[in-house]
This record gives structure tokens, C-alpha cells and sequence, in this order.
């Protein structure tokens, strides 16, 4: 009791020795510093330092808020302990160099991350007086581990890392050196490793960074290593699932995909549900937003993945494995990712399979739409609203398949038959459709005063319906809405990218030319994305014309449901 | 065959009866030519290969490190028209001093005047007087209304005729260090910048095949120009002035009679991969002569030194990782001209001589590698009035706007007197 009591005292006073301040802590945190401290200096393997050491670490970084955008200034009464930090952990060493390894590690990290705060943060004095002093010190120190500690020890991998960070950061011509040692290690380490979760880590810095491939080579380790602890099915499948909910869809996909090889080994009524299942997680549906602009459905997608996904029930369960929800999700899935030919033939699937379905309207009016203004096949169009528009009981597909076919008539310079078509609408839409009402009162007043449909609209309809406009294939202009299902009067964006070429500071000036159910706003040439809601029931077509001053870039179209 | 053989025969008999008087011209020849060569003097600036494509510019047989600034000293209230060179309160002069204290070798200019002698005399004093020597640059036209016309003969002719003119006037002038030819004129190839075309052009419907034929015609328009300035000034070497590494591929097999290429470039912290990727596309080495921060945080409004000074400190430490000393960097980057002297306060609205009075906070232009302030409306975030790493007082001192260095001058300065690279200090890992 009284080695210990000496022994904490020792501590204590090697803190205020190495602060030469009063303590920085609150009383409970400076008992936790001084058991941590004892933890440390009485380890007797490299392996309990671990938890201490990175316990350490926390009381003082938790003190600092590390924000990903910059110029954000800390909360009241918050402040950083990187100096502080690097000082205890100097003392530490000094007291027993056999800590080496660790504190150099952490001395690195520290001002890795106070680098980054300083940056973040803006506090230029101290970047400008200190910044080249640390920049050192993390090659030096992350180096020193490097050099002092087995490749088989995790802190020699978590080095390497720091390393590789720090360089790929500054992007300079250390990174790509730097990235090799971190892979060689880390294989190195695989080799005989008991632990590989060091191994995900790594692997999951490097997703972060964009480091795809360098990463999907690490992450296969991880789940040859979990397949070789004999882990069961259902846990497997959790393992997948966790990561999906963590958003780190690279290694959920990895992991499904050898639970998927194991499932399809199981009896069909057992393996579709399941499939069913990880289909329904990455594929878009109604509830979601593409784009990461906030949908309802706040998991991340990948509606490539989903399809490979529905692909394997097709196989398994031919047609017949997919009812009318799954074949809306499947179709809509394509929508949505733009995969508009296949997604008609999942439309067309679908009311072929269940003509009397929920969604048999909505699925008839996109493939008409996708038919017409993305396949440039006027007649298989005009065939699908057609029958939309002919229904007794006019449903709201019904009413803007007759705005459509008034539009291609008008556009045709069939003058009789778009007045036919309008006047019908007019007489169905009065009451319920205000918006199609008025969009289609306007191209009768153009008919009427025999002027030209609006620009915006007759720019896009050219440039959609001529042949020799095929070379605007949408290819170079993205169009997306924060939410792709909304109610009446609900509010959503709309924001167009344009994938312009490089021309460095001889910026291009672009102008938009919006057309379509714009709803409530009516955007001006140079807005890239508006705000806006609708009235009307059914599916609404926006569309987009993006010009440069030496001409047209390209078009796109974006379909929007509302309930 | 047996007639070929003694013809043969013959010959071979011919050659070895005057054998010794050939083997003794030959030997004169050698003699004259190794003469000839060491005698040759060096050209007074001239760029060394070294190995492994490593590049390194050499003035008076010396490495010479690239430390420079554009240089456009356009007062407040004038615009690109002001004939800065004639200007009797010789800008030049205060902006030398301050220059040389911080350690600029270089100025880059985009055009000379049109007074030669004017022109003379700012070379002469800043080079006699605070040794920095001057990269001399030459539009190519492409700002001519209604546009660069790189597919007509006559506009070519034109051009060269300016461009040799140029090279002749000013080629014995010491402080030259060595010719741009053009800027950012390879951004009018997409034909969205400044559009050119020709018949030819306009009869190919894919714009990627007109992309490229574009490419040619104007690359091969300035190796044209580089191998006449070789003629007349085989002192001076020539860079092609680019955007970016946009079109080198095209160049790379139009233009290789150019020396260096000239690089304008504005990609944030860093330059990312452009060394390594300039020595796959086209081997030559590099300067990067347009470069740099603007000193303005559109986001909150307000100037930004620090921020400015920040991007430069970092886009100068790897300039210097890349110089062919490092041997961990590509070898080929020759330095840098850091975009630009002073503000500039006509850029905003250049039709509007009253806004050349205002300091014009509006951005131009969006760059989203600038990241502190590309949260701006419209993601607007590049000022181009405050580019300056000194920056303009209305208030006049010796006759000309008073200077007022930004942080950045003063970092810059300290990375030059003390370039930290912040190398791995590499040691052996434990097995």
C-alpha cells in the first residue's frame, strides 16, 4: 500500500513536473490520468499497454472537437491538450524508455491531429509559428515506432498508417512511398496475426481516402479470416449487416457476398426471403433520396449492388420469386439509378404480371415517359399515354398522359389534335390538377396566338425528340431531388450537376433552362437548383436544358412522385 | 552476281589504296568538331537533363531554382490597357526592392509593351538593380476579338511575325530568363473557351475527334514558333504555356520542339499528381508559372491572409519536393511564379472603368480545392482581385499605389530562406 501510495505521489508530481502548471483535469479525470499512468509504467508485455496508452489518449483528445469542415471555432469552454499530451508522453519515456515505441506513436498522432485542428480551426499563429516544428515531428517520431517495434505488433501497422496519412494529406511526393510500406506491413502482419481487427481498421482509413483497391485487398483478409473462424451463417449475416448500418458499405458488401454463396445453397423458399431482404437494404425505394440529399430511408444505397442482388433471385426463383412490390422496388431501383431501358422492361413487367396493381398507372406513365423524351420512340410513347388517357375513371397519370399528348401534337405542329387533347384535360382537370391545368391552359394560349411552345420546353423537346439530337444522351448532366416521394405541398430540391470541361479560372458561364412540373417555382436561367412543392397528384417530369455560350451541354430529366 | 562482285571488289580496293589520307581527314574532322564543341560557349540559359528525366534549369552554368511572381502592376483605376511599362513613377522599382527582400530571382509577364525601349529599361533595372530576371510571355492571340483564329494561315502569320519580333528585340537583354508561349489558350479546345474552328473542324461531328484536331493544329503552330525562336536565340529556352495538363497528350506529338512547359494551375493545398503524370504524357520539364491563393474568404466576407498564405506555403513546399535535387519527388519541376504580385482591381468588371476604383469583393469563379470558403453563395469562392501577395493602398507613395505585403509574402519568404520538405526520415523496420 505505501509502494503504491509512493508510487502515485511519483506520478502526480512527474505531471506537474512535466505541465509545471496546476493540473488541467477535473479531479476525476486526474485520477483517471494517474491510474492510467500506473497502468503504463507497471505493464509488464507490450500488450497491456494498449488499452491504457489509447485510454490516454481519449481524456486528452476528448477535450477537442475535430470537425471535418473548416472555419467552425471550438464550443465555449473547450480547448485542445495536443501540446500537453506530447509533453506527458515525452516524460513518460524519459522515465522508462522501453515505452519508446508508444510514446512516439502518440506523440505522432497527437500533432497529426493538431495539424489538422490547427488547419480546421484557422489558428494561423500557432500553424504558421509551430506548423513545419510538427510536420518533423510526425515523420520523425511515427518513423522511430516504425524502426523500434515488430511488424507483428498493431503500433507498428498504426504507425505505418499515421504516416501514410500525414503524407497522403499533403499530397506530396512521400504518399505513394509511404502507402507501400503501410500494405507491406499490413500483409506482413496478416500473416501470423491473432488479431485482425487492426488489419479493418487500416483497411477502413484507406476506404476513407478513396484507396479502393488497397482497401478491398485488406478487407478480404478480414473476411477470409472471419469465414476461417468458422463463424456461423446468421452471424455472418449480422457482421454484414452492422457494417451496412455503419455505412461502410465496401466490407458489408464483401461479407454479403459470401453469405450469398452460402444461401443459395439453401433450399429456394429459404434463400429468397433472406435475398429479398439485402436487396430491399441497398436498392432506392420510394422512401428514399438519391444523392445523399436526406430522404426518409436514411441507409446508405447502392443500386447496382441491389440489382446484382435481384439478379441472384431471378435466378433462383425465376419470375415467379418477385411479387408486385418486389418488381415495383426492382423497377424503380433502375429508375433511380438511371438505368432507364431496364427499368421500363421492370414497368412494363410489372403491369404485365399485375395489370390491376397499385402502381400499374405509375408504371405505364414512366414507361411512356421513358419511352418518349429518353428512348426518342415517340410511337411507343404516345401508345402508353394513350391508353392511360383513355381510361373511364381519369387517374392522375390519366390527366398528364393528355398534357403529353397535346404537347407531342403541339410539338409536331398537329395543331387540331393538341387542342383536342388540352380541352379534354382542361374539362377533366379543372378540379384536383390546378398545376397540369395551368401548364396546359398555357400551351393552348401559344396554340391560340399561334406563338411557339415556351423555350425552356421547346429546347428540351428538340433536343429529346429530333434524331440528329442523339449526342445529348444525358450523359454529361445529372439531375436529383432530395426526395423522389412527396406529399402535397411537401418542400424538395432540385439540383443539377453539369460535368463541365477543365477550363481552370476561364470559367464557363452555364445557364439552365428548366421546363416541365416545376411546381410552385418557376427558376431563373442562372440557378442551378431550386426549392419547390406540388399541388397536384401523380408523377412529375422535370426537365433540363443545360447551354454554354458556344451551345447546348446536354439534357436530363428527373421523375418525381407525389402521393 | 558475278559483275556485282568485282564491282564490289573494285570499290573496296579503291577505298583501301586512300585509306591513311581518309583515316587522317576523318582524325582532323574529329579534332576540328571536339574543338568547335569546347569552344561553343553554353547557351546562358539552358535546361540540363539529368538521369531518370530529372530536369534542372542552368543561368550563367548554375542551377537556378524558379522563385517567382506573375507581375501586372496595374494601378487602382486603370485596367489591362494602363501601359504599366511606360509609367513614369517606374512601379518596378519599389516592387523590385521589396522583390529582392524576399527573395523573388523571377517575374513573369504575359506580354511586353509595345514601347521596346520602355520594355528595355524595366528588364535592365530589375535585373541590374535587384538581380531578378524576367520570363517573357506572348499571348498568341488569344484574346483577339472575335477569336483566336489558330485555324486561319493569315492569323498564324500574324502571330509568329509579333512573337519573332519579340524573341529579336529582347534576346540579348540579360535578364531574360526564358519565352511563354501562350497562356490557358489549350482550354479552347473543348471549343466552350474562347471557340476557334476551321473547315475542317466544323465538318467532324464528334467533339472529341474536333477536340483533338484543335489540339493539333494549335500545338503544331507552337513548335512551329519554338523551332524559329531556336534559330534566332538558341540562348533562351522556350515553354509552352498551358492550363492545367489539358491536351499534352495532343502536344507530346505536335510540339517537341519546346523546352519546358509552362503550367498554369489551380488545385489548392497541392498539385496532386502532376509531376509524375506530366513525365507519362509528355517528358519535358515543368515551371508552373500560374499559380497560387487569393487572399478573400468569400464565405464569411471578409480577407483572408492567412488562408492565402496557408495554400502557398503548401503549393511551395512541393514545388520544392519536386526539384531535381529531391531525389524522392519526379525530378522535373524547374519552380514557380506564384500568381501574382500585386491585386489587380479592374478584373472584376473590366468593361466598367468606375469598378476599377473598387476593390470588388464579388467572386469570379468557383474552385472547390480552395475549400475554406467554397461554402459562398453558388459555391463563388475565387476572387480575382485579391490574388495579390501585396496588396494596393488608394494612398500614393513615390507616385504609385503603396505597397502592402500580405502574410503570404512573408511565409513564402521564410520557406525559401528554409524549405522544410517534411521527408520520412527512414529507418529500417524491425522484423
Amino acid at each position: 500500500m505505501i509502494k503504491l501510495s509512493i508510487r502515485r505521489i511519483f506520478l502526480i508530481s512527474t505531471w506537474y513536473l512535466v505541465l509545471g502548471t496546476l493540473p488541467l483535469f477535473a479531479a476525476q479525470e486526474d485520477n483517471k490520468l494517474v491510474t492510467l499512468s500506473k497502468q503504463i509504467i507497471e505493464a509488464k508485455t507490450t500488450a497491456e499497454l494498449y488499452r491504457p496508452f489509447e485510454e490516454l489518449k481519449d481524456l486528452y483528445f476528448s477535450r477537442t472537437m475535430i470537425k471535418s469542415e473548416g472555419g467552425i471555432p471550438l464550443p465555449a469552454g473547450k480547448e485542445n491538450k495536443f501540446s500537453d499530451f506530447v509533453g506527458f508522453l515525452e516524460s513518460l519515456s524519459s522515465k522508462k524508455n522501453t515505452l519508446e515505441p508508444f510514446t512516439n506513436y502518440y506523440i505522432a498522432l497527437s500533432r497529426y491531429q493538431q495539424l489538422k485542428y490547427l488547419e480546421e480551426t484557422q489558428n494561423w499563429d500557432e500553424y504558421f509559428a509551430k506548423g513545419n516544428d510538427y510536420r518533423s515531428k510526425i515523420s520523425e517520431a511515427a518513423a522511430k515506432t516504425v524502426a523500434s517495434i515488430a511488424v507483428s505488433e498493431p503500433l507498428h501497422l498504426y504507425a505505418n498508417l499515421i504516416l501514410w496519412q500525414f503524407h497522403r494529406d499533403q499530397q506530396d511526393v512521400f504518399h505513394e512511398a509511404a502507402l507501400a510500406d503501410l500494405m507491406n506491413s499490413s500483409l506482413e502482419y496478416a500473416k501470423d496475426a491473432t488479431d485482425i481487427i487492426p488489419i479493418k481498421e487500416v483497411a477502413d482509413r484507406l476506404v476513407a481516402y478513396g484507396e479502393k483497391g488497397k482497401s478491398k485487398e485488406l478487407y478480404k483478409i478480414y473476411v477470409d479470416r472471419l469465414i476461417a473462424s468458422d463463424i456461423k451463417d446468421e452471424a455472418l449475416s449480422n457482421t454484414a449487416l452492422e457494417f451496412y448500418k455503419q455505412g461502410n458499405l465496401e466490407l458489408s458488401q464483401g461479407i454479403y457476398d459470401v453469405y450469398i454463396g452460402k444461401v443459395v445453397a439453401y433450399p429456394k423458399e429459404e434463400a429468397i426471403p433472406i435475398l429479398i431482404e439485402i436487396a430491399k437494404n441497398f436498392a432506392y425505394s420510394a422512401a428514399s433520396a438519391v444523392g445523399g440529399l436526406g430522404g426518409k430511408d436514411e441507409g446508405l444505397k447502392d443500386a447496382f449492388y441491389a440489382e446484382k442482388v435481384f439478379k441472384k433471385i431471378e435466378e433462383l426463383g425465376k419470375e415467379e420469386a418477385f411479387n408486385e412490390e418486389l418488381i415495383y422496388l426492382r423497377a424503380f431501383n433502375l429508375e433511380k439509378s438511371k438505368e432507364y431501358a431496364q427499368a421500363k422492361d421492370a414497368y412494363l413487367n410489372l403491369v404485365q404480371r399485375f395489370p390491376s396493381s397499385a402502381y400499374a398507372d405509375e408504371a405505364d406513365f414512366k414507361t411512356a415517359i421513358i419511352y418518349t423524351y429518353i428512348l426518342r420512340d415517340i410511337k411507343n410513347g404516345r401508345a402508353y399515354f394513350e391508353k392511360l388517357s383513355q381510361k373511364e375513371t381519369l387517374t392522375p397519370q390519366g390527366i398528364a398522359s393528355l398534357y403529353h399528348l397535346g404537347l407531342l401534337s403541339q410539338w409536331e405542329e398537329n395543331f387540331s389534335a393538341a387542342r383536342e387533347y388540352y380541352k379534354k384535360l382542361i374539362e377533366k382537370a379543372k378540379e384536383g390538377f390546378p398545376q397540369t391545368f395551368g401548364l396546359a391552359q398555357e400551351r393552348m394560349k401559344e396554340i391560340e396566338e399561334t406563338k411557339p411552345i415556351e423555350y425552356n420546353l421547346k429546347t428540351f423537346l428538340d433536343l429529346s425528340l429530333k434524331d440528329e439530337n442523339t449526342m445529348y444522351d444525358m450523359s454529361k448532366l445529372d439531375l436529383k431531388a432530395s426526395l423522389y416521394r412527396v406529399s402535397k405541398g411537401q418542400e424538395l430540391n432540385i439540383a443539377a450537376s453539369v460535368y463541365l470541361p477543365q477550363t481552370g479560372c476561364l470559367q464557363m458561364e452555364v445557364q439552365y433552362f428548366w421546363s416541365g412540373d416545376l411546381g410552385k417555382t418557376k427558376p431563373a436561367f442562372d440557378e442551378a437548383s431550386f426549392n419547390t412543392s406540388f399541388t397536384d397528384p401523380g408523377t412529375k417530369v422535370i426537365n433540363l436544358v443545360v447551354v454554354s455560350p458556344s451551345g447546348v451541354l446536354d439534357r436530363s430529366i428527373a421523375l418525381i412522385d407525389m402521393r | 552476281m558475278k559483275s556485282n562482285t568485282s564491282k564490289t571488289k573494285s570499290h573496296k580496293s579503291g577505298v583501301t589504296s586512300h585509306k591513311p589520307i581518309l583515316l587522317v581527314a576523318c582524325g582532323l574532322w574529329l579534332v576540328a568538331c571536339l574543338l568547335g564543341a569546347a569552344s561553343r560557349p553554353k547557351p546562358a540559359v539552358y535546361i540540363q537533363k539529368l538521369k531518370n528525366s530529372r530536369y534542372r534549369l542552368m543561368v550563367n552554368k548554375k542551377p537556378y531554382i524558379v522563385k517567382g511572381v506573375c507581375y501586372n502592376p496595374i494601378p487602382i483605376g486603370e485596367n489591362h490597357e494602363y501601359d504599366w511599362w511606360s509609367d513614369p513613377n517606374k512601379p518596378w522599382l519599389v516592387d523590385g526592392k521589396l522583390m529582392q527582400e524576399m527573395g523573388v530571382n523571377t517575374v513573369r509577364v504575359y506580354q511586353s509593351g509595345e514601347n521596346p525601349e520602355a520594355v528595355k529599361n524595366v528588364i535592365r533595372d530589375l535585373y541590374q538593380l535587384y538581380g531578378i530576371r524576367m520570363i517573357m510571355g506572348h499571348w498568341l492571340g488569344f484574346w483577339e476579338y472575335p477569336c483566336p483564329g489558330y485555324g486561319e494561315n493569315d492569323f498564324k502569320e500574324r502571330v509568329k511575325k509579333e512573337v519573332l519580333s519579340m524573341v529579336d528585340l529582347y534576346k540579348d537583354e540579360p535578364g531574360i530568363l526564358f519565352w511563354v508561349l501562350g497562356n490557358e489558350n489549350n482550354y479552347s479546345f473543348s471549343g466552350q473557351v474562347n471557340p476557334w474552328s476551321s473547315d475542317e473542324i466544323d465538318k467532324e461531328p464528334e467533339p472529341q475527334t474536333q477536340k483533338f484536331m484543335r489540339g493539333k493544329i494549335y500545338y503544331s503552330f507552337v513548335n512551329e514558333l519554338a523551332k524559329e525562336i531556336h534559330k534566332i536565340d538558341p540562348n533562351h529556352p522556350v515553354a509552352l504555356g498551358n492550363g492545367e495538363l489539358i491536351g499534352l497528350d495532343i502536344a507530346a506529338k505536335f510540339s517537341p520542339d519546346v523546352d519546358l512547359v509552362a503550367c498554369i494551375i489551380y488545385r489548392g493545398k497541392t498539385f496532386g499528381n502532376l509531376f509524375k503524370s506530366l513525365k507519362v504524357t509528355f517528358d519535358k520539364p515543368i515551371a508552373l508559372t500560374e499559380f497560387g491563393a487569393d487572399a478573400y474568404d468569400a464565405y464569411l466576407n471578409k480577407e483572408a491572409q492567412n488562408m492565402q498564405a496557408f495554400f502557398l506555403e503548401s503549393q511551395w513546399r512541393q514545388i520544392y519536393q519536386n526539384l531535381a535535387g529531391n531525389k524522392e519527388g519526379a525530378g522535373n519541376c524547374l519552380g514557380g511564379t506564384i500568381f501574382e504580385w500585386t491585386d489587380e482591381w479592374w478584373k472584376h468588371n473590366e468593361s466598367d472603368p468606375e469598378s476599377w476604383k473598387v476593390h470588388d469583393i464579388e467572386s469570379n469563379w468557383s474552385n472547390g480545392s480552395y475549400y475554406f470558403d467554397i461554402k459562398a453563395p453558388k459555391n463563388m469562392n475565387m476572387n480575382e482581385e485579391q490574388f495579390g501577395i501585396v496588396a494596393l493602398s488608394q494612398d500614393l507613395e513615390n507616385g504609385i499605389n503603396k505597397r502592402l505585403p500580405r502574410k503570404a509574402y512573408y511565409v513564402v519568404r521564410e520557406f525559401w530562406k528554409n524549405p522544410t520538405l517534411g521527408n520520412i526520415n527512414k529507418k529500417k523496420d524491425k522484423k
